[in-house]
C-alpha cells in the first residue's frame, strides 16, 4: 500500500532519514519498494517560494479576453501583479500563489514575465501545478482563515513522500497506516499515538435494524445511523490523503470510509438509508437465483455460498466486497447507515474469486481483518462524518456473536534462540514482544488482536522476534552426521549426454513445455491458458525443436544443430500423467547425422541401440528408425526445407541399457586377425540384422564388426545387393592360429546363410 | 733458438690456436660451398692438422691432436646439419603462409544458460553433501498446497495464478512439494536439493515467462538453526555470483515456512551501494527461505521437536540473468544461435 509518511507522522515521529526507515522497515516487516514523490521538488528552499495570497483587485487583462489582471497580496506589503488564465474566484480570495524562482511539479522553474504587455510576478496555483489534483480548469480557492504571506506548506501539502509497502499475505494489520507506524515504534522504540477516532456525543438514540443471521460469515456488525448528511465534495486534505494514498476521492461521506480503511485496514461501507427496505440490515447468504447489480454496474448472479448484506426485501451488498448500485451514496443522500463489520477471510475469497472481483475491501478480508478493530473503525469514521458532512449521529447498534479471546501461546526464549542460531537476553525478547502489542507471562505470551490468526504457536513468536534481529544472525553450517553429496546414476548419465552432444557440436535450447498442440491428441489441457500458444502438456519435445530450427533457419544462422533435455507428459488414464525426461535433437545432414549421433551416444555410453525401420508421422517414410528407448531418422520433407536429422529418446529407456561398470578385455595380449567379408543378400535384409547375428555367431572372439559397403550395382543382381563387412578376431587367452580364425570365419558365413540366404562373394 | 724448439710443445701451443681458428671459421660459414673448403682447409689431407698428425713422435702429441681433430669433426657436422636444416626452412618459407587465418572450423556446442547454473547449483550442494533431487511437475493440490500448509485463502490456490488441469491438479508452482515427497520417502536427516520446472499464471512481459525454473533446498537434521541457512545460502550465492558477495535476510511469509525470510544477495553492478540493477538498494532478491514450518513437520510425521530444518527457493534463470548480464528473461527462452553460442 501506499503510505504518505505526513500521515504516518501523525501517529509516530519519523525523523530518522526516509532511507533507512525504508531499510529497517523492508527487513524487519515488509518490504518497502521505493518512494514516491509528489508535489513540488522539497529541496533548496523551494517551499519558501510558495505563499498563502489574497486577492486585491481582479479584472480583465487590457490585451487579452482570457486573461485576468490582479493584484495580490502575498504579505510583501506591496501587492504583486499577477495574470492568471482561470475566472472561478474574484477579489477577496485566498488563493495560493507561487513566486518567481519557484520549481513547479513539472519541473519548470517560474519566471516574472510579460504576458500581452503586463508583468506577471508570480502565478496563482491550480491542483495540478503542485499535484494535489489534476484539475485545471480553476484556481485553488483557499479558506479565508489563511493569512496573506503565510508559506503555502502549512495550508497545503505541498511536497509529500510516499513510501510503497509491499505486505506479506500474514500481516493484514500492516494495510494500514497505523499498523505501518506500529512497527515503526517498535523498530525505532518511539511512542505511538492512541489509534485515531473517537465517538463524539450521539445525539439520539435511533434504533438500527441489524439482523445477523450468519455470524459465522460475519463475527461482527456494527450498524450506525446518520440524519441530515451533506453530501460534497472532501476537503483539500482528503482528497490530498486518498489520492496520495492512490484512491479516487469521490464525495465526503465514501472518502470517510476509505479514509478509515486505509487508516486503520477496516474496510467500511455507506448505504443510503432511504433505499434501504424499511430501514434494515440483514446479514445472510444469497438466496438461489438472487442477483445483485454492483457498484461498478456488473450484475452479478449470486450462489447460496455468498454473504450477502441485505435489506428487508433483497441483498444490497456483496459483503465485504462491493456495494450495490441501488444503495450507494448520491448527492441527493441525506441519511445514511454506515457498516463497521467483520467478515470472515474464506467466505469473501470464495466469492471474490467465483466473480473474479477484487477489491481494496476483498484484499483485505480475506487475509483476516480483527474483529475487535470494527468500534475503532466506526469511532474514527462517526468523528469524520459528523466533522465534514455536518450530520447528525441519532443511533448505534453493535451485533456480534462470541469474539476470540486473545490466543495464549507457550514460549521460551531460548527456543528462540536454538531456532534462530543466536542468543537474545530473555528481557530483550521479552521487551520486544511488549512492544509488538503482546503481553508476556511466565512462559506464555498473550498475542494482540490484530495478530491472532498470524500469530498461533511458539514458533510464530519465534519470528516476532528473530525478524528484529536478522542482521545479526550469525554465518553458520549444520554439524552433519550423515552425507549424501554425489549424483546419482541417472543424473550422472544426463551430464555425460548433454556434454557429449555439446562437444559434438550441439546447442542446447531450452523450449516452454507447453504447446498450442501436440501430435497425442489425448495430451492434458490446461484449463484455463493464458494464450493459446501455452495450452498443452506436450508429450514429446521434437515438435518443439523443428520449430527452433525452422526459426533459425529463417534468421539465416548455420551449422544448425540443437537438442533438448527435458520432461514430456504422457497421458496416464489416471490423475496425472506420466513424466519421463526426453533428450531430443534436430541437425543439417539428414538421416546419416542423426545416425551417427545415436550411435556415438550409444557408443559413449556403452549403451546398446538396436534399430529398426518404423515409420513416424513426422518422418521421412524411408529413413525413419526405431530403438527401444525413441526414434532416429530424417524429418518428413514437408516439416521443414533441407534434409534434417532427428532423434528423441526417453533417457530413462536410454539409461537402462546402458552396461556399468564397464569390464576391461586384454586387448593387447594377443594378436587382431583381421578378414573382410562380402554377402549378397537381397535388399531388404537389414545390414544390421547381418552385422548382430555374424557377432552373435562367432562370440566371444568376434570384437569387432565394421561396415565397408552397400553395392548394388552389377554383376550384383537385381533384388539383391552387396554388404561388405571387416571382422575382427581376437582372443584374450591365446594368439588365435590361422586354423581358428577360418572356423570362426565359418561360423559367421554358415549363420548368415541359414539366417538371411546370404551367399558369400569369392 | 727455434732449433731447440721441442716439436711436441710447438704442435700442442699450434693445435689450440688452430682450433680457435677453425671454430671461428665453421661457425662464420654461411654455406654448405663455404663449408666443404673449411673443410679441406682445415682437416683435408694437406691440412696443418693431418701433417701434424702424421709427425707426432709421442703419445700425449697425438692424443691432443686427435681430440681436437674429433672436436673439428662434430663441429663441421653439427655445422653443416645447421646448414641444410635452414635451407630446408627457406625452402618451406617461401609460399607466403597466412598463420592468422582461421583453423579448421570444429564444432563445438555449449550448455544453456540455465543449465550452466543448475550444473554450479548441483556441485556446489553436492560438495555440502546433497543430494540431488527430480520431482514431477504436474502435481496434485495436495501436495503443492495442502501438505505445504498453504491457508485455504491463499492466492496462489486461486486459478488466476496458478495453471489448473483438474480441481485437483496443477502444474506446480514451486519446487517446494518435493520437500513433501522426499520426507515421506526418508527420515531425517535429510539434506537435498530439487531443481526444475515451475508454472505461474504469470502475463508474459520482457521480465517475467509462465514457465521458470527454481531449485529448492531442504535440511532437516537436529539442532538446524536460520544461523545455518544464513551461512549455507551465503555459501551458494558465492559460488555463483563470486567471493566478494555480501547475503542479508528480510522478513518475509511462506505458508511453508516460519520464520519465513527473502534472501538479498549484494549487487554485482555496483558492489552494493545502488544502481539500476538493484532499484538503487544495493541488494537483489533472490528467492524464499525459512525454518521448515512444523506444520509442514507434522504433515509428514516428523516430530518438530526433535527436528528442525531450512528450506529454501531460489531462481536458476534470475541467477542466470545476473551472472551473464541479461536483462530480460526473453534471451532465455530463444532458440536464436546468435544468442545461444554468446554461452
Ligand atoms: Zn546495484
Amino acid at each position: 500500500m501506499k503510505v504518505p509518511v505526513s500521515w504516518l507522522r501523525e501517529y509516530v515521529a519519523v525523523e530518522m532519514p526516509l532511507t533507512e526507515l525504508v531499510e529497517r522497515l523492508s527487513v524487519a516487516s515488509a518490504e518497502v519498494e521505493g518512494i514516491e514523490r509528489r508535489g513540488v521538488p522539497d529541496v533548496d528552499g523551494n517551499l519558501g517560494f510558495f505563499r498563502v495570497g489574497r486577492v486585491l483587485e481582479a479584472g480583465k487583462h487590457p490585451n487579452a479576453d482570457r486573461l485576468q489582471l490582479c493584484q495580490v497580496d502575498v504579505g510583501e506589503g506591496e501587492p504583486r501583479q499577477i495574470v492568471c488564465g482561470a475566472w472561478n474566484f474574484g477579489p477577496g480570495a485566498t488563493v495560493a500563489v507561487a513566486l518567481p524562482g519557484a520549481v513547479l511539479a513539472n519541473g519548470v522553474k517560474l519566471e516574472a514575465a510579460e504576458l500581452r504587455g503586463q508583468l506577471s510576478n508570480g502565478m496563482i496555483l491550480a491542483e495540478d501545478e503542485v499535484e494535489l489534483g489534476t484539475d485545471h480548469t480553476g484556481i485553488m480557492v483557499l479558506p479565508d482563515e489563511w493569512e496573506p504571506g503565510t508559506p503555502l506548506t502549512d495550508a497545503l501539502p505541498l511536497a509529500e513522500d510516499i513510501l510503497l509497502v509491499e505486505s506479506t499475505g500474514n500481516r493484514p494489520d500492516l494495510m494500514a497506516i497505523y499498523g505501518i507506524a506500529r512497527e515503526v515504534a517498535a523498530l525505532y522504540d518511539l511512542e505511538l499515538s492512541p489509534p485515531p477516532g473517537r465517538d463524539p456525543g450521539v445525539a439520539g438514540d435511533e434504533p438500527v435494524d441489524v439482523r445477523v443471521e450468519d455470524f459465522e460469515g460475519c463475527p461482527r456488525y456494527i450498524g450506525r445511523l446518520f440524519r441530515d448528511v451533506r453530501v460534497g465534495p472532501s476537503p483539500a486534505w482528503l482528497r490530498t490523503r486518498l489520492s496520495d494514498a492512490g484512491m479516487r476521492p469521490i464525495s465526503n461521506v465514501v472518502d470517510v470510509t476509505n479514509y478509515v480503511m486505509l487508516a486503520l485496514g477496516n474496510p467500511l461501507h455507506a448505504f443510503d438509508l432511504a433505499t434501504l427496505k424499511e430501514g434494515r440490515i440483514v446479514v445472510r447468504r444469497a438466496h438461489k437465483g438472487e442477483q445483485l447489480r454492483t457498484l461498478d454496474g456488473e450484475l452479478r448472479e449470486l450462489e447460496p455460498t455468498d454473504l450477502m448484506i441485505a435489506d428487508a426485501a433483497r441483498s444490497v451488498a456483496l459483503a465485504g466486497i462491493m456495494g450495490g448500485e441501488e444503495t450507494e451514496i448520491t448527492e441527493s443522500t441525506t441519511d445514511v447507515l454506515l457498516e463497521a463489520a467483520n467478515f470472515e477471510p474464506y467466505t469473501i475469497f470464495r466469492t471474490s474469486e467465483r466473480l473474479r472481483l477484487r477489491t481494496e475491501g476483498s484484499n483485505r478480508w480475506e487475509k483476516g481483518v480483527d474483529p475487535h478493530l470494527a468500534p475503532q473503525a466506526a469511532a474514527l469514521a462517526t468523528q469524520l462524518i459528523v466533522e465534514l458532512a455536518g450530520a447528525r449521529w441519532t443511533g448505534k447498534v453493535d451485533v456480534h456473536g462470541d469474539l476470540p479471546a486473545r490466543p495464549v501461546v507457550r514460549f521460551r526464549p531460548e527456543r528462540a534462540d536454538d531456532l534462530v542460531g543466536l542468543e537474545t537476553p530473555a528481557e530483550e525478547q521479552h521487551a520486544r514482544l511488549r512492544r509488538l502489542g503482546f503481553e508476556v507471562d511466565d512462559g506464555s505470551v498473550s498475542v494482540p488482536t490484530w495478530r491472532a490468526r498470524d500469530v498461533t504457536r511458539e514458533v510464530d513468536v519465534v519470528e516476532e522476534v528473530a525478524r528484529f534481529r536478522l542482521g545479526d544472525v550469525p554465518f553458520t553450517f549444520p554439524l552433519r552426521r550423515a552425507m549424501f553429496g554425489r549424483l546419482t546414476r541417472d543424473q550422472r548419465l544426463r551430464r555425460r549426454v548433454e556434454d557429449i552432444l555439446t562437444g559434438l557440436g550441439f546447442s542446447e535450447v531450452y523450449t516452454p513445455s507447453l504447446v498450442e498442440e501436440d501430435p497425442d491428441p489425448g495430451a492434458l489441457r490446461l484449463r484455463e491458458p493464458i494464450t493459446v500458444e501455452l495450452a498443452v502438456l506436450r508429450t514429446a519435445l521434437l515438435p518443439s525443436l523443428v520449430e527452433a530450427a525452422r526459426r533459425n533457419l529463417e534468421l539465416g544462422n548455420e551449422r544448425i544443430e540443437l537438442f533438448e533435455v527435458a520432461r514430456v507428459y504422457e497421458p496416464s488414464g489416471g490423475p496425472l500423467p506420466v513424466e519421463r525426461l526426453h533428450l531430443a535433437a534436430i541437425m543439417e545432414h539428414g538421416y546419416a547425422r542423426a545416425k551417427g549421433v545415436a550411435d556415438a551416444l550409444a557408443g559413449a555410453l556403452k549403451a546398446e541401440l538396436r534399430f529398426t525401420a518404423a515409420p513416424h508421422p513426422l518422418l521421412h517414410p524411408a529413413r525413419a528408425a526405431r530403438t527401444g528407448a525413441g526414434i532416429v531418422g530424417e524429418l518428413h520433407p514437408t516439416r521443414l526445407d533441407g534434409e534434417w536429422g532427428v532423434l528423441e529418446l526417453d533417457l530413462g529407456l536410454l539409461f537402462e541399457g546402458v552396461r556399468e561398470p564397464v569390464v576391461y578385455e586384454d586387448v593387447i595380449g594377443y594378436p587382431v586377425v583381421r578378414q573382410e567379408l562380402a554377402f549378397v543378400v537381397d535388399v531388404d535384409v537389414p545390414a544390421g540384422e547381418l552385422f548382430a547375428a555374424a557377432l552373435a555367431a562367432a562370440a566371444p572372439e568376434l570384437r569387432e564388426v565394421r561396415f565397408l559397403s552397400d553395392y548394388r550395382e552389377p554383376p550384383i543382381p537385381a533384388g539383391k545387393k552387396s554388404i561388405a563387412f571387416s571382422v575382427a578376431f581376437q582372443s584374450p587367452e591365446r594368439t588365435l592360429t590361422d586354423e581358428d580364425a577360418a572356423a570362426l570365419r565359418v561360423r559367421v558365413i554358415e549363420a548368415l546363410e541359414r539366417d538371411f540366404g546370404a551367399e558369400l562373394r569369392g | 733458438m727455434s732449433k731447440n724448439r721441442e716439436p711436441a710443445t710447438v704442435a700442442a701451443v699450434d693445435a689450440a690456436a688452430l682450433e680457435q681458428e677453425a671454430l671461428a671459421a665453421v661457425a662464420a660459414a654461411s654455406t654448405p660451398a663455404e663449408l666443404t673448403a673449411l673443410r679441406t682447409r682445415y682437416l683435408g689431407r694437406k691440412s696443418e692438422l693431418k701433417q701434424a698428425l702424421r709427425n707426432v713422435r709421442d703419445r700425449e702429441t697425438g692424443m691432443t691432436l686427435n681430440a681436437v681433430r674429433e672436436r673439428l669433426e662434430d663441429a663441421f657436422a653439427r655445422r653443416e646439419a645447421d646448414l641444410d636444416r635452414s635451407e630446408l626452412d627457406r625452402a618451406l618459407s617461401s609460399d607466403g603462409f597466412d598463420v592468422t587465418l582461421p583453423g579448421e572450423e570444429l564444432p563445438v556446442g555449449q550448455l544453456h544458460p540455465t543449465t550452466q547454473v543448475r550444473r554450479i547449483v548441483e556441485d556446489t550442494f553436492l560438495g555440502l553433501g546433497y543430494e540431488i533431487r527430480d520431482d514431477r511437475e504436474v502435481e496434485t493440490v495436495e501436495y503443492n498446497f495442502d501438505k505445504l500448509a498453504f491457508p485455504p485463502t491463499h492466492s496462489s490456490r486461486s486459478p488466476r495464478d496458478t495453471f489448473f488441469l483438474a480441481d485437483d491438479v496443477v502444474l506446480r508452482t514451486e519446487t517446494s512439494p518435493s520437500q513433501i515427497h522426499h520426507l515421506e520417502a526418508r527420515e531425517p536427516p535429510v539434506y537435498m536439493v530439487s531443481i526444475g520446472r515451475v508454472y505461474r499464471r504469470d502475463a508474459i512481459t520482457p521480465t517475467r515467462f509462465p514457465i521458470f525454473h527454481q531449485f529448492e533446498g531442504l535440511a532437516v537434521d537436529r539442532g538446524i538453526t536460520l544461523a545455518d541457512l544464513k551461512g549455507t545460502l551465503l555459501h551458494v550465492m558465492r559460488a555463483l555470483f563470486g567471493d566478494d558477495r555480501r547475503v542479508r535476510f528480510r522478513t518475509h511469509y511462506f505458508p511453508f515456512t516460519e520464520p519465513s525470510i527473502e534472501p538479498d544477495v549484494s549487487c554485482g553492478v555496483c558492489g552494493g551501494t545502488g544502481c539500476r540493477t538493484c532499484k538503487f538498494t544495493g541488494w537483489i532478491e533472490l528467492g524464499g527461505a525459512g525454518m521448515v514450518d512444523p506444520r509442514v513437520f507434522e504433515n509428514v510425521g516428523v516430530d518438530p521437536e526433535e527436528w528442525s530444518g531450512f528450506a529454501f527457493g531460489c531462481g536458476p534463470e534470475r541467477a542466470a540473468q545476473l551472472r551473464f548480464g541479461i536483462s530480460e528473461i526473453r534471451p532465455l527462452w530463444s532458440t536464436d544461435l546468435r544468442v545461444l553460442r554468446q554461452f
